[in-house]
């Protein structure tokens, strides 16, 4: 179980704050190596990134996908599941979403655009729910399932724009535009920032709310932190689990139908730069908290644009922002072991004491 | 349909070409797996062999340096492996993801700032890996053509197979590598360091991998591509599982896996889609997976089950 490994609460923050701190020094230092001003590299990424109506809804339109394979994974971990397919989830999503979105037709928008996320989120559930299925029934390993479920996932949906419904002489592996009914508002002409944004928010409130104040959000919570006593006080763990996964999925199939309707208007294959990967890393940074998810979500999206502007000025290539999450989360790796060693210590400590004073 | 162009030897010997870099890093990840360290950093660490091999190449004009220096490159990134997961006792998923990320991010970054090159690299000053001829096979006709030719490291991974095979079951060292994966504690107590052992395991597997991109881009492409390995190191992860990291197995495996990849380019060629061939490796590994697991369950319950008849 990944998530039992990191500190909570406040020493959480510290840890990322500590690690993004530090990982932005040894950004520096590749800069300087480079032959550029890192204090000019990074003014300009916060400047190209947040510094105006623009540049903060281009973050945010990279920040929506992240929100949501954030939550994908946070799902996953607070069960204690360790599901790693986002990736190929979010594809099957954004297949089901194109595919309805192109072939329904004549529904009034707000209709259509519901019935396109929800074939989403359905076909993302159903592709993580059969792994879990495999994993709580037949006890096959997680990881490893949802590691290949990524490729086939990915290579099946490439199929289906290739050959299915690849429109004649297209170009590239894609489908047919989506019908008008099922495109997300777009809050501006410039940038790609869409509805999208506010349903990611809006998911992330019904996240919290449903660990916080529901009875399967307890039961779900109970099991990730110990699957075996939440079977011994009566829970049915199998069926709170196969759920479970089914809305990490189904989160992750969002991301890929948001995509599809909000930014490219079409399934496009390679159309996700990792984003069910990043989700892991967004998850894990965040402590599966809601406003963490927003937050580390807005930093990432913040990072790829920003990094992108800093190539445009500067010489340093729009990669560091990768290098640059990479070793954020390295570093949190490594500080949520320190933070534990302490921990340890100084509960050592304490006994050693108080059987002396005993 | 021309059967020839589907199933002549051409095919038998582009399967050897695809499947070396896949055998070589599961060979690599054999290392971890017997070690007991669950490695899905396979993809990480060959992309970084990948590039440095290139980067030296492209310096020296000498392949034999480029080989020393994916070595030490591998070395480096099997220490840094080794340093979060067996010293930090980092979490394995968390670590090997942060090394693929951190793999593909740098190698693109370093290619950009260094070469000012967009999507690869191409240049007369790369000296490829070369490929070697066995004149006794000149006359064999297909057995010529399928096995003679071959790029150096897939010689190299064939003798590996057999090397290793030895070194994991005929020699203590194996026998105290498996010891760490099945029981560390047995291996504590009989006076062998756990974390020792361990490191090995993670160097080895960095080296193999890395020779295994570097295999990629200069036994195979002769240029770097960004995102070369595109999903391979997990294709090797998969064939290690489906090996239990027995090399003789993962042998068939990658030979398999690099079929199914030879065969989805001839399939692709006559216009027939190739994506259900390339499934291949990853529906195979899921599929004994499942098998695995329902015999392991079987077994288990009839370990339960027995006492009780007895009464």
């Amino acid at each position: 179980m990944v998530e039992s490994l990191f500190p909570k609460g406040t020493a959480r923050f510290w840890t990322a704050l500590l690690s993004i701190l530090l990982a932005f020094a040894i950004g520096a230092v590749m800069i300087i190596v480079n032959g550029d001003n890192p204090i000019l590299a990074y003014s300009t990424m916060i400047q190209s990134s947040l510094g105006s109506v623009n540049n903060l809804a281009a973050t945010l339109a990279v920040a929506t996908p992240l929100i949501f394979t954030g939550l994908s994974v946070a799902v996953a971990f607070r069960t204690g599941l360790d599901n790693i397919g986002s990736e190929g989830q979010l594809y099957m999503g954004a297949m089901a979403g194109a595919l309805v979105g192109i072939y329904l037709k004549g529904l009034p928008t707000t209709v259509h655009i519901t019935i396109s996320i929800l074939a989403g989120a359905i076909v993302g559930g159903l592709w993580g729910w059969i792994f879990g299925w495999l994993n709580v029934k037949l006890k096959v390993n997680l990881v490893v399932t949802t590691i290949m479920a990524n490729y086939l996932g990915i290579l099946f949906t490439s199929y289906l724009a290739n050959y299915p419904f690849k429109p004649p002489r297209a170009p590239i592996g894609s489908t047919t535009f989506v019908q008008d009914s099922a495109r997300l508002y777009r809050f501006f002409d410039s940038s790609t920032l869409n509805a999208g944004f506010l349903i990611a928010l809006a998911m992330l409130v019904v996240y919290a709310l449903f660990f916080n104040y529901t009875k399967f959000g307890f039961e779900w919570k109970t099991i990730g932190l110990n699957r075996f006593f939440a079977r011994y006080i009566g829970m049915n763990i199998h069926r709170q689990m196969l759920w479970a996964m089914f809305a990490s999925g189904g989160f992750a199939g969002i991301a890929g139908a948001v995509e599809v309707l909000g930014v490219q208007g079409r399934f496009v294959q390679n159309m996700s730069p990792g984003y069910g990967y990043d989700g892991i890393l967004v998850a894990l940074l965040a402590g599966n908290s809601a406003p963490g998810i927003l937050a580390v979500s807005i930093l990432f999206g913040a990072l790829r644009i920003g990094g992108i502007g800093v190539e445009q000025v500067t010489n340093v290539p729009s990669e560091l922002s990768s290098v640059l999450r990479a070793i954020i989360i390295l570093l949190v790796a490594a500080q949520a072991v320190i933070f534990a060693f302490l921990k340890t210590r100084r509960k050592k400590h304490h006994e050693l004491g108080s059987t002396v004073r005993s | 349909m021309n059967w020839e162009a589907l199933f002549g030897p051409s095919v038998l010997e582009a399967s050897l070409r695809i499947a070396t870099p896949l055998l070589l890093a599961a060979l690599g990840g054999a290392f971890t797996h017997h070690a007991g360290i669950f490695n899905i950093a396979l993809e990480g660490m060959m992309l970084f062999g990948a590039f440095f091999a290139i980067v030296a190449s492209y310096y020296t004009s000498n392949w034999v340096i480029a080989i020393a220096v994916t070595i030490l490159v591998g070395m480096i990134i099997g220490l840094l492996y080794g340093v979060f997961t067996i010293h930090l006792k980092a979490d394995f998923i968390v670590t090997g993801i942060a090394i693929n990320v951190l793999g593909l991010g740098l190698t693109t970054y370093l290619l950009r700032a260094l070469f000012h090159v967009k999507a690869g690299l191409q240049d007369a000053r790369i000296a490829p890996f070369p490929d070697i001829n066995f004149p006794f096979l000149n006359s064999l006709g297909s057995i010529n053509e399928i096995f003679n030719d071959q790029s150096l490291f897939t010689y190299v991974s064939w003798i590996l197979v057999v090397v290793l095979w030895l070194i994991f079951y005929r020699t203590p060292f194996g026998l105290h590598l498996r010891a760490a994966g099945e029981h560390p504690d047995a291996l504590e107590t009989a006076g062998v360091s756990l974390t020792k052992t361990r490191y090995i395991a993670a160097v080895c597997c960095g080296v193999l991998c890395a020779l295994a991109g570097a295999h990629l881009s200069l036994g195979y492409l002769n240029q770097y591509v960004i995102n070369v390995t595109s999903g391979r190191g997990f294709i090797s992860m998969a064939a290690v599982l489906f090996g239990g990291g027995n090399p003789v197995i993962i042998i068939l495996v990658s030979l398999l896996f690099g079929f199914a990849e030879s065969m989805s380019i001839r399939f692709q060629g006559i216009g027939v889609p190739g994506y259900f061939a390339l499934m291949i490796p990853y529906v195979v590994t899921i599929l004994a997976l499942v098998v695995w697991s329902i015999q392991k369950q079987q077994k288990l319950q009839q370990a339960e089950s027995a006492p009780e008849s007895l009464t």
